[in-house]
């Protein structure tokens, strides 16, 4: 029953968010077996929860508005949905009260919708009730995480519940989408609506469903892989309802929960694959960015290749680089500090306020005298770089660095002589 | 000469890359002038380059973690090692800082190619693997963007 509660109220979030806009219209019957397949629509419903409808009251204008967009199944999820809906609009969204239990089958009188009803029978009615008993719950529950986060475990405990019913359902509701949590049903919604709240609700879900749903997971995997199905379905649905167009990467960086796309298969290998693959193409996207001339690139086997070219040539760039340096006899000892600053300037020329020096540095050339305004400013924003290399640099290095942070008359003979040469 | 990339962090990895590198370009010279044989010079910058490289960057990434590996297992074997007699020898172990360039030749296929050449590569996922390349690439680029300033600057003055 808690899971129940739970999926319940996972449902009336989403549900919430995205019927929030559904204009409450008078349902006319309640059937038990209505509710239960709208619940196990409700989640692909959930979504397709239109503007323009009031999530309160016992009114079903998602379904009428579903219903209006033509379809059927979607009016049952989201008569599922207001169900949630209701509940939910009411705590979370805008603590309007909503008959909670009474308006759970909430059907428009929509010749649409009962059309719908017929079909609905074939889900068991126990299980909806403790879904509708869940709705109460759902009020209780303020939390949109939670909601969010059992989102797919109730729809998977419900399913159990129902699984029998299932097929029955998915046999009768041919032309709904409806049973997709519970099946393997990935009918794209043709109503898309995509409610901002579901899709904002949504986006919660995967940094809050890591930590709870591997658990809850974990506890029907014994089930079958069905659960996990379910699961990625529950979550595929809702996401669907957003928008079918959507191929949004799960973002579970730690767990394999993975929203199956449409029309993908969903059992657990090939969303560990899917989930792979992504992570994969988003490496390979940044290595792209990266190695230039890459960008018409398509296709891992080239993109390897030019990557590994590209390293190559770096490396090789290297070696030809240090042993032109080998070759190379330096002047003097100062000389590297001063290399050393200069290579600041020039590396950082575009980054002075991240290195007081350089501006510092710079303005001396000009002017014999250190001017003290201009250094005076600089030491601001040095002091952070300061700190870091002082323990890295020997008392030379650091004389001359200082030479930008503290314009000493003694030194400045040396400065603007030594600076001179950052002018080359 | 202007860098491309301006990004905080690609400057942090530069300024502390130029720090070791020119430090150790100070001591090199203070031991081994220019005259002396180009090859052990050559060899000795290129290491000290790498490493200063994989210092910069830190423990952090599995490829600088695998060259200062490399480079103390290879102090290491300095010190044991008579250096008279094998100093050759280990010019040419220590002067190749890209033993992984050897795997490339046992390796099939361009991923093992790509593991090859990033130090550290072999042992790691695919997926690991290119964003270790992404960050070594991102250093390299630094690393020789730092080298051709001190160059310049050796060969302008």
């Amino acid at each position: 029953m808690g899971s129940e509660e739970n999926g319940e109220r996972v449902f009336q979030q989403r549900g919430g968010g995205s019927i929030l806009n559904c204009p409450s219209s008078g349902m006319g019957t309640n059937s038990t077996s209505d509710k239960v397949s709208g619940m196990a629509m409700c989640s692909q419903s959930m979504f397709r929860s239109t503007n323009g409808l009031d999530p309160y009251g016992s009114n079903w204008d998602p379904i009428v508005s579903l219903s209006q967009s033509g379809s059927f199944g979607n009016s049952t999820m989201v008569t599922q949905n207001h169900e949630f809906a209701n509940s939910h609009c009411s705590v979370v969204l805008e603590n309007q009260t909503m008959g909670s239990s009474s308006h759970l089958v909430h059907f428009p009188s929509d010749s649409g919708l009962v059309d719908m009803m017929p079909k609905i029978p074939s889900f068991g009615s126990g299980s909806l009730s403790e879904m509708v008993s869940s709705f109460g719950q759902i009020a209780e529950s303020g939390s949109l995480s939670n909601f969010v986060l059992k989102n797919g475990v109730g729809l998977q405990r419900a399913s159990t519940n129902i699984a029998d019913s299932q097929d029955k359902f998915q046999n009768s509701e041919d032309g709904i989408l409806g049973p997709s949590p519970y099946g393997k049903r990935k009918r794209k919604e043709p109503i898309g609506a995509s409610p901002q709240n579901a899709e904002e609700e949504q986006e919660k879900d995967p940094s809050e469903d890591t930590s709870e749903f591997p658990k809850e997971d974990d506890e029907k995997k014994q089930k079958s892989e069905q659960n996990i199905a379910l699961n990625s379905r529950s979550r595929q649905a809702v996401k669907q309802a957003k928008d079918n167009s959507i191929g949004a990467e799960p973002s579970k960086e730690n767990y394999i929960h993975v929203r199956a796309k449409r029309g993908q298969a969903t059992n657990s290998h090939s969303l560990a694959e899917r989930v792979r693959r992504e992570r994969i193409s988003e490496r390979m996207r940044l290595l792209q960015e990266l190695v230039p001339g890459c960008n018409k690139i398509t296709g891992k086997a080239m993109m390897l290749d030019e990557i590994i070219n590209y390293v190559q040539s770096l490396q090789q760039q290297v070696e030809f680089l240090s042993m032109k340096l080998a070759t190379v006899n330096p002047e003097l000892n100062v000389d590297i500090d001063r290399i050393l600053s200069k290579d600041i300037l020039q590396l950082r020329g575009s980054n002075a306020s991240g290195l007081g020096i350089a501006p510092g540095l710079s303005l001396s050339h000009p002017l014999p005298a250190y001017p003290q305004g201009t250094f005076n400013g600089a030491p601001g924003a040095a002091p952070p770089f300061h700190p870091l290399p002082q323990h890295l640099w020997n008392n030379e290095l650091q004389g001359i660095l200082q030479m930008g942070f503290d314009p000493d008359p003694s030194i400045s003979s040396l400065g603007p002589n030594g600076l001179s040469k950052m002018e080359l | 000469m202007k860098n491309p990339t301006t990004n905080p962090s690609s400057s942090m990895i530069r300024t502390r890359f130029a720090v070791r590198f020119l430090h150790a370009m100070k001591k090199l010279n203070k031991k081994t002038p220019a005259p002396s044989p180009y090859r052990r010079r050559f060899h000795t910058i290129r290491a000290a380059a790498c490493a200063s490289m994989a210092c910069a960057v830190g423990p952090r990434k599995a490829w600088s973690r695998a060259i200062l590996k490399k480079i103390r297992a290879r102090t290491l074997h300095h010190y044991l090692i008579n250096k008279s007699r094998n100093q050759q020898m280990m010019m040419i172990k220590r002067g190749n800082p890209r033993d992984e360039e050897l795997a490339v030749g046992f390796g099939y296929g361009e991923e093992d190619d790509l593991r090859g050449l990033v130090p550290g590569g072999e042992g790691m996922g695919f997926c690991r693997l290119l964003s270790e390349t992404a960050h070594y690439i991102k250093c390299l680029r630094a690393q020789v963007q730092v080298m051709t300033n001190v160059l310049d600057h050796y060969s302008s003055t």
